[in-house]
């Protein structure tokens, strides 16, 4: 075997940091210091002895068959989800503040939603417009009033965070508390990097993740509308859907039923699956399916997949769903923008994560400033998610700007706008250079919510845009991920 | 409490892995008979292997010829087949897909890695290669399969239906070759004289059981005793009396029904069969029509596995 050859052959040769905040380093070639073993560990491997690791890793990750599916084609097809090698590491001190802040801003959008659909009154308190909560075609109107098992609303939430690069704090990007995809990924990436590259892990001390199941699946028995054993099932749209690895998954590692719509029937308000001994009653739902498709009798009544009579069984409190119906409006991007003002409104207390800088185009002031600046700006439609419809001014043509123009003064209400962040990088191999390169990243850790503290899983999904100077992470648009660790101790 | 859906998916699982497997060992015997074989019976041959495989319409209307090329790309790989190989362990894999979370990690990883190699084979390489090297990897990988379903399912309803499903899938097949030989040589008399006929030769390889007659029946190879083997025999693993018993022990297991008894009509139907397995004689079956025995025989195999999804997988729900 070759002996390693110094600099030259070094994976790091050349690494320019640029004008961002690298996670991995504070100076070119000079490592963070929670980042001092693993810059040692890379930096001392020759390119072949890399993409061993590499190749043993992409294999572990097709036998299992861990693969989302891309719709833009046409034809579903089923990709790996790209998996870097170079961890995202969070210091102890640093994790300790996002967590704080992320319990505080689940419990807040958790107060809101059981206050919008109650009470509202923080509309009476003109906190927040009510037009714009009418205006949203996530808000349920008809989920008015019903009292959902514990008060519990987001028993689940992925929040996405990013860190400026001009202030190296972490912001909120946006709340995902409908049914956020990705944690299988957080622990199917930790289980291969433990497997392919477990000398990294030596002397290291990283928190582990993998009680992320038993602590969903303790918060959905605590639901369950009957005394006694309660049956849990994981409800999904099918194995065309991009996220049936997670879905199956999840239930696999909680022990309970995956089901799909065909296989429940409701009768007389009670939901059952059905099974090879007839029916049996299902007391709580984990639905990977939105709101619209639950049910067609309710909602769609196109739609294949739901249960027709689920939403009577869940009004007549027989079922209990999580999340709960009409998330989405606190998913709203309009919305989005008054979480801190919720903060201060429900808890009494300053946002300790901030938000993102944002106008909100149904107010006429702001959307002049936008339309005079959309070259600068990104502007996303209030109800999508995943990187679909959305304009980044300065990646944008002439013709992308002027055709989002249209469609931003034909519809206001359902666009915001905000500066472009400048995300932070952190090294990925680029295959192409075959060298480690800047790429920027995100984080979105999932937070479960008991009805009483909010429990965050160490670290959570970093996703990372692959290509270079691109700022989508999307899975969906060609990005990747990467293991996250939180590391025990002060460094 | 297992879902019918799984209960479902597990029974076509094991069906499509038997399809795949039997597709394969047709293949390659015969492909290997041919290269000993003088042409002339080579245009017969290759169209039984399609009767075989039910699929006479849809190969003429794809192919004009039916020449060993054709054939094995038609059987091995052709998407507008689906039955083919490939199709069948498309679909073990996407049926193994929807039910992952219930079949074990191992199984799962066997499957997925064998629907990749798979889709890796190329009909032009493999063909240049021999089909030999092909239908071996077939072969061997669904008796993987079983070996890992055994060793790391539990032995409850599902396993059971996997059983089951396999049993069932076997005996059509078995029944089907049988029928089909037999029919050719209505058609070629000569060929009941022909002594160690090269022919049955092919036909006991393609199901496993050449060395079996060998040490059964030490004789010369006689097409009567090959039927009595193939349909009747108690414990050749691909007689269809043996699969018979199968699915009647399976679906006993699921059902928890005494002996002497039954709960469904999928099990009355393959009690009743298996009774005439056991007690009917090569010679009074010959008698009657081996033809008509074996027609009758698939429409119950048919009817058997219509009413376990009647019984299981689809039953009516009223609301």
């Amino acid at each position: 075997m070759a002996q390693a050859q110094p600099s030259r052959e070094n994976l790091f040769h050349d690494y320019d940091t640029g004008a961002f905040f690298d996670e991995m380093f504070s100076a070119p070639q000079t490592p963070r210091p929670h980042y001092a073993r693993i810059f040692e560990e890379f930096a001392g491997m020759l390119p072949d002895q890399f993409a061993q690791y590499r190749q043993l890793a992409d294999f572990a990750f097709l036998l299992q068959g861990v693969t989302f599916t891309v719709y833009s084609d046409g034809q579903g097809t089923e990709r790996l989800f790209p998996f870097d090698l170079v961890p995202r590491i969070l210091p102890r001190p640093e994790w300790d503040h996002i967590e704080s802040g992320l319990a505080q801003r689940v419990l807040a959008l958790n107060l809101f939603l059981r206050d919008v659909y109650g009470p509202q009154r923080i509309l009476k308190d003109r906190k927040i417009p009510r037009s714009l909560l009418y205006s949203s075609r996530h808000f349920h109107r008809d989920m008015i009033g019903l009292e959902v098992p514990r008060g519990i609303y987001t028993h689940v939430a992925g929040i996405d965070l990013v860190r400026d690069s001009k202030t190296g704090d972490f912001l909120v990007l946006e709340d995902n508390v409908r049914t956020p995809s990705g944690v299988s990924y957080v622990l199917e990436n930790r289980m291969v990097m433990t497997r392919t590259f477990p000398r990294a892990f030596q002397n290291q001390q990283v928190l582990p993740i993998h009680h992320y199941p038993a602590e969903l699946c303790q918060i959905l028995r605590s639901l369950a509308p009957r005394a006694g054993n309660p049956v849990v099932v994981v409800l999904t749209p099918g194995i065309y859907n991009s996220a049936y690895f997670e879905h199956s998954f999840l239930a696999q590692q909680m022990g309970v039923e995956l089901v799909e719509g065909r296989d429940l029937v409701v009768d007389g308000d009670v939901v059952y699956m059905k099974t090879i001994r007839g029916l049996t009653r299902v007391d709580v739902i984990y639905r990977r399916l939105d709101d619209e498709y639950l049910d067609p009798l309710a909602f769609r009544p196109d739609s294949l997949l739901g249960v027709p009579g689920l939403i009577g069984a869940y009004r007549a409190g027989n079922v209990a769903l999580a999340n709960a119906i009409g998330n989405g409006i606190a998913d709203d991007k309009a919305v989005y923008a008054y979480v801190p003002e919720f903060i201060r409104y429900y808890l009494g207390q300053d946002p300790i994560l901030h938000n993102v800088e944002t106008y909100i185009c149904s107010n006429p002031p702001h959307l002049s400033y936008v339309l005079d600046h959309l070259p600068d700006l990104v502007v996303k439609a209030v109800g999508e998610s995943g990187g679909y419809g959305m304009l980044i001014g300065p990646a944008s043509s002439k013709e992308a700007i002027e055709e989002f123009r249209v469609s931003l003064k034909a519809d206001p209400r359902n666009y915001i706008a905000q500066p472009v962040i400048s995300l932070s990088r952190c090294p990925a191999y680029d295959t192409a250079g075959g060298l480690m390169a800047g790429r920027h990243v995100d984080l979105r850790p999932y937070c479960l919510f008991n009805g009483e503290s909010v429990t965050i899983i160490p670290g959570g999904l970093t996703r990372v845009a692959l290509k270079a100077g691109s700022l989508v992470v999307n899975s969906s648009q060609g990005g990747g991920s990467k293991d996250t660790w939180v590391l025990r101790g002060d460094v | 409490m297992m879902l019918s859906r799984i209960a479902d998916s597990l029974f076509w699982i094991a069906r499509y892995m038997e399809r795949a497997e039997h597709t394969a060992r047709l293949l390659d015997v015969n492909y290997h008979m041919l290269l000993e074989e003088a042409q002339q019976s080579y245009q017969v041959r290759w169209d039984a292997i399609i009767t075989i495989s039910a699929a006479q319409d849809l190969f003429f209307r794809i192919y004009n010829d039916a020449n060993p090329r054709n054939v094995f790309e038609f059987l091995g790989f052709h998407e507008g087949n689906p039955n083919s190989v490939a199709n069948c362990i498309h679909r073990v894999r996407e049926n193994a897909r929807t039910i992952r979370d219930r079949i074990s990690r191992e199984m799962w990883e066997d499957i997925n890695s064998l629907y990749h190699r798979v889709k890796d084979f190329r009909p032009e390489t493999e063909l240049a290669a021999g089909p030999h090297r092909f239908c071996n990897e077939i072969k061997f990988a669904s008796y993987q399969f079983h070996g890992v379903a055994d060793d790391t399912l539990p032995h409850d309803e599902g396993w059971h239906f996997l059983q089951a499903g396999r049993a069932l899938e076997r005996a059509e097949a078995t029944a089907r070759i049988v029928d089909v030989e037999y029919h050719k040589l209505l058609e070629s008399p000569s060929a009941l004289a022909e002594p160690d006929n090269h022919q049955w030769m092919a036909v006991l390889k393609s199901v496993a059981a050449y060395e079996i007659y060998r040490r059964e029946y030490y004789s010369r190879i006689d097409p009567q005793r090959v039927a009595e083997l193939l349909v009747l025999h108690p414990r050749h693993p691909r007689s269809i009396r043996l699969n018979i018993a199968a699915v009647k022990s399976s679906l006993r297991a699921i059902s928890g029904a005494q002996a002497g008894t039954y709960a469904n009509e999928a099990e009355r139907l393959t009690g009743k069969l298996h009774d005439v397995l056991i007690y009917d004689r090569i010679e009074e079956i010959f008698q009657r029509g081996l033809h008509s025995f074996l027609t009758e025989l698939q429409k119950t195999c048919w009817a058997i596995g219509a009413e376990i999804a009647r019984s299981y997988f689809y039953y009516a729900v009223a609301s």
